[in-house]
């Protein structure tokens, strides 16, 4: 349990630094139980202003109009949380073209044992490939530096982009 | 009170603001009472984000007030946003909510929520230290400046009839209102929103 609560810390510090890089100053997160303590990461650092929503939603429409006073952000949640955000990315970050760093945890690949949710092993991906969103997997610790491109993607492209975490990365294992 | 008079003395008096609409109504009346496109923000179909998006732009810009107008059926479909505003609770955020009674995005049609839930109360009992609630004009006249001008997050029902009318949709594709809107606040000493540093690391 030391070891993985370990593991996950210093997998939270790596994301955590990733996102400081970027400019990110502001986190809107609703938990997922594979990032709480990324969340908890945010949340006590001092360089980010973490803000928990009461739904998902709220963190598309906070975020969103962080960006139009130049405040860099992410908008951080669970797959099942992703997937009740599609009207207001569509309305909102389509609508208008304003860009978006969500990022989400890869649950119901295989591994997770929680049936409840094999639903997002099944749709989560190929959702957001109809989408038509930019989805930047995080599946080996090398790739949180991934974090930075896909944040720099989203202001290129003016449209959200997904960055999905593993268990494995969150947990320091991968 | 009467919807457009209420907007009227609304757009008189907010002329230093930033303003949010919201779908429908809100967004409509705004557009034909004032034809302002650079300050305001018309967030059409949202569906309950327009005070949280008023919110994410009033924390980057602390030295503007941001006003946000919600309607009554968003209000009914996210009241949690109240939750987030009051755990912002930023001083520069004032969440007006139209209480019409209807959808007046879908040809008025009336809901039946405010026959039975007291908004205000509900923001009351969410933390929220600053709540206000007009009924009438005059009582809007005499409020409006102790809301607005006093530092502190604010919220305040504005207990309207229907409209009773169709409006024109402001005639601004997307990208135009975010432009424009973000180029006013760059302009007016805003921070950097679309030339931000982050386009300039890689070319």
């Amino acid at each position: 349990m030391t070891n993985l609560t370990n593991g996950a810390e210093a997998a939270a510090e790596r994301v955590a630094e990733a996102a400081a890089a970027c400019g990110i100053t502001l986190i809107a997160s609703l938990p997922d139980g594979w990032i709480t303590p990324l969340i908890a990461r945010f949340a006590s650092d001092a360089r980010f202003r973490h803000v928990a929503v009461n739904r998902e939603e709220s963190a598309i429409g906070l975020c969103s109009g962080a960006f139009l006073s130049g405040v860099g952000s992410f908008a951080l949640m669970g797959a099942s949380g992703f997937l009740t955000c599609i009207y207001a990315i569509t309305k909102i970050n389509y609508t208008y073209q304003i860009p978006l760093l969500i990022g989400i945890t890869l649950r119901g690949r295989p591994g997770d044992g929680a049936k409840f949710h094999q639903s997002n092993g099944l749709y989560l991906e190929p959702i957001i490939a109809t989408l038509g969103i930019p989805f930047v997997p995080i599946e080996r610790g090398a790739d949180i530096a991934r974090i930075a491109t896909a944040y720099r993607h989203s202001r290129v492209m003016s449209r959200p982009v997904v960055v999905g975490f593993t268990r494995e990365v969150l947990r320091g294992e991968a | 009170m009467n919807f457009e008079a209420c907007f009227r003395l609304l757009a008189d008096q907010l002329k230093n603001e930033v303003i949010v609409t919201s779908a429908g109504n809100c967004s409509e009346l705004w557009w034909e009472i004032t034809g302002e496109s650079e300050r305001v923000f018309y967030l059409d179909a949202s569906m309950s984000l327009a005070s949280l998006f008023a919110a994410g732009i009033a924390l980057g810009a602390p030295e503007r007030t941001v006003v946000a107008f919600s309607g009554d059926g968003a209000f009914c479909m996210n009241p949690g946003m109240l939750l987030v505003e009051r755990q912002l609770a930023l001083p520069n955020l004032k969440h007006f909510m139209i209480a019409n009674g209807c959808y007046g995005s879908t040809n008025d049609l009336a809901h039946p929520f405010g026959d039975f839930v007291d908004y205000a109360g509900m923001a009351k009992a969410a933390g929220i230290e600053r709540v206000y609630e007009f009924s009438t004009q005059e009582g809007l006249a005499q409020g409006l400046d102790d809301m607005v001008q006093n530092l502190g997050h604010a919220f305040a029902v504005l207990h309207v009839e229907p409209l009773g009318r169709h409006l024109q949709s402001p005639p601004l594709d997307g990208p135009e209102v975010k432009f424009r809107f973000g180029r006013y606040l760059e302009r007016t000493g805003g921070r950097p929103v679309f030339d931000a540093p982050v386009h300039r690391q890689q070319s």
